[in-house]
């Protein structure tokens, strides 16, 4: 049998955003993503409708520390008797926006780099791939703390210092994506028709890692909404929002635990919990659809390599493995060297 | 061949902490040019001579009365003395001592993390592994779900209430008067593993279901090989095959795996450390975080890289004396 080169076929199957949205929308897992995805972006953009009081509201010192009732269906804060349903509901504004606008700024940066590691090889592949030997050494977390205190604390600072550490991982994805796109007929065919490199990169190998971008664009928001909620619960996220990690925070400093008020810490790990848990469905699934090759039963694992930037580099390393079997690329020497190192 | 890779990985893994040290010495110079002016800022009653006699004897003493690269220069020539620098709390503490003041209360929590965690995953792992696709196999399925979604400090915050403030099984918080009492007896002894109980627990939870994903998979991988097929044709009962022939081979990706996590262990406990108020290397960090003290924060920055490095390192070479079949080349 001959077998054609697994990785073209993947890449081959990618295509636009809207047959993204429906083949998601085919997978009974990937629906309830999307559902959930877009219920929580709606409450995020009608929050001023929804919220039955002003989040921001430090005043009411009348209404401290009251029980879930009709009127506050989640009761309100102990210290200044902010309303938490309305401080729930502001929050996944935070946590949405910190989560897509960093998975998105990544995918264009982890792109950028990984393709051009991958297809101009050489001295910029090395360097490439030295700065992200480098990025996963140190620790991340307090890395962050120290640049959010040396660069000051707004979500700006947080959103880009997540974006330039973060882009290693998709960048060496999707640098062995490229290493054999780069040998198609199709590149071959543009490089003989004297296409410049630009050309070449952005209009015929861009397109072809465009499942993997979106992939990783939802499995990375999944992550950095955990992480922005960690940030902001150490008191290191923008101190004039309002977040989940934020509240839960205020929840422990306000008492919450003491005197019993277990809604205002269940309220926002719930808040964490769909977000995250949405973004990450979306993830594994398009992962399902593109990559049928990946069992359903074992994409946990996956995700939790995936946290740890190296589980893709496995898959391709495997495929790369069988496909050896059949063809040797001509490019050898650039092959990601496994070794072991990082898997 | 075997030899030169092991070089070879030896001076790839300096090289990078090399570049990890630069990097540490210059990041927090992005912000602090003169820490005279940011330390001292001039007070009243003060005249201009004196606010400069004051802030020359600052710069001396945090070494900043030379130029960048004499300051790197004694940088590096303090490392190689062991010397992280000095701190800049009250009483002028080197970095060195405090870390190791709180090194060993991290340890406590991420020694019996790991343990606990490797323990109950390789168990649940296996039995998933072995009742593929029965009950078990989906609870395991379900729990990871929720758990990567599950934020470690929010689980933290739900054992604390239910377990420390509504059952009263264990204590809440940290006894603050832990660390001083401590004097190796009994009681002091125990009083550390009551109170490490929760901080222990909600960091295992992640690690129990990583581990037993990672375990259960390999297991399932390795049951389809050819051998495991022989050796039960053979007739070997079913335990030998499994602790023999499966188990054996199917630890090595764990192996991987405990490699990389013990490079993240002593730094992962910050948010945990935080919500229990637990005194290790994670509340340390914080607490040189809020008072500025820079050179504290980048000397623990780099002890956890050096650490991070040094265990990437060990877990390549191990993994070409634990699997045979690893090739050791340049190319592949």
């Amino acid at each position: 049998m001959s077998r054609p080169n697994v990785l073209l076929q993947v890449a081959q199957r990618g295509g636009s955003l809207v047959s993204f949205v429906r083949k998601l929308w085919q997978h009974p897992q990937g629906r309830l993503g999307l559902i959930l995805a877009g219920w929580l972006v709606l409450v995020a953009i009608l929050a001023p409708i929804l919220a039955p009081y002003d989040p921001y509201d430090v005043t009411q010192r009348a209404a401290k520390g009251l029980r879930p009732s009709w009127q506050h269906p989640l009761g309100t804060t102990t210290t200044t008797g902010q309303d938490i349903f309305s401080m729930l509901i502001y929050g996944s504004r935070v946590s949405l926006m910190i989560g897509i606008g960093t998975g998105v700024a990544l995918a264009f940066l982890g792109a950028l780099m990984g393709v051009m590691a991958g297809y101009l090889g050489g001295f910029v592949d090395n360097l490439i791939m030295r700065v992200v030997d480098v990025m996963l050494v140190i620790p991340t977390l307090p890395l962050i703390i120290v640049l959010t205190s040396l660069l000051g604390r707004s979500y700006f600072v947080i959103v880009l210092v997540f974006v330039i550490f973060g882009w290693t991982g998709l960048a060496r994805v999707i640098r062995s994506l490229v290493l054999v796109l780069k040998n198609s007929n199709y590149v071959k065919a543009a490089e003989l028709a004297g296409a410049s490199r630009w050309y070449i990169m952005t209009k015929h190998i861009l397109p072809g890692t465009s499942h993997l971008i979106i992939m990783n664009t939802a499995l990375t928001s999944a992550g950095i909404m955990v992480a922005e909620a960690g940030l902001s619960f150490l008191g290191l996220g923008d101190p004039t929002a309002i977040s989940w990690g934020k509240m839960l925070a205020e929840a422990q400093g306000g008492g919450a635990l003491l005197f019993g008020a277990w809604w205002w810490i269940i309220a926002p790990g719930i808040g964490i919990f769909l977000s995250v848990f949405s973004f990450m469905r979306i993830g594994i699934v398009i992962e399902e659809v593109f990559n049928p090759r990946m069992k359903a039963s074992s994409s946990i694992y996956k995700l939790f390599k995936h946290l740890n930037n190296t589980y893709l580099d496995e898959v391709f390393r495997s495929m790369e493995e069988e496909e050896t079997l059949v063809r040797e690329p001509p490019d050898r020497s650039n092959a990601p060297t496994p070794e072991g190192c990082h898997g | 061949m075997k030899r030169s890779y092991v070089i070879k990985r030896i001076v790839y893994a300096v090289f990078i902490f090399f570049v990890v040290l630069t990097l540490n010495f210059f990041i927090p110079r992005i912000g602090v040019q003169d820490p005279a002016e940011r330390y001292y800022p001039p007070q009243g009653g003060m005249s201009t001579i004196e606010y400069e006699i004051i802030k020359q004897f600052t710069r001396e003493q945090y070494g900043f009365d030379v130029s960048t690269f004499q300051q790197y220069v004694r940088y590096l020539q303090g490392l190689l003395r062991l010397d992280l620098g000095t701190s800049l709390r009250s009483g002028s503490p080197k970095v060195t001592t405090l870390i190791a003041q709180r090194l060993p209360w991290t340890l406590v929590l991420s020694v019996s993390t790991l343990v606990i965690s490797l323990v109950i995953g390789l168990l649940c792992g296996t039995l998933a592994a072995w009742k593929r696709g029965r009950w078990q196999d989906t609870l395991l399925l379900n729990a990871s779900t929720i758990s990567v979604a599950l934020p470690s400090f929010f689980i933290a915050l739900m054992l604390s209430f239910y377990l420390g403030f509504r059952l009263e099984l264990f204590p809440a918080y940290t006894n603050p008067n832990m660390v001083a009492q401590f004097d190796w007896g009994w009681g002091a002894i125990r009083m550390v593993f009551t109170n490490a109980a929760l901080p222990i627990m909600s960091m295992s939870l992640g690690g129990i279901i990583g581990y037993s994903q990672i375990t259960r998979n390999s297991v399932i991988a390795v049951t389809n090989e050819d051998y495991v097929i022989t050796a039960r044709a053979k007739g070997l009962p079913q335990a030998t095959v499994l602790y023999k022939h499966v188990l054996r081979n199917a630890l090595l990706p764990l192996a991987t795996s405990i490699g990389m996590n013990i490079g993240g262990l002593i730094g992962g406990a910050i948010i945990i450390e935080q919500v229990f108020n637990w005194q290790g290397m994670g509340t340390l960090f914080l607490e040189a975080n809020s008072t500025k003290d820079y050179p504290l924060m980048m000397g623990i920055m780099l002890f956890l890289s050096a650490f991070a490095i040094l265990a990437n390192l060990v877990t390549e070479l191990l993994y070409v004396i634990l699997d045979p079949r690893v090739t050791v080349g340049d190319k592949r």
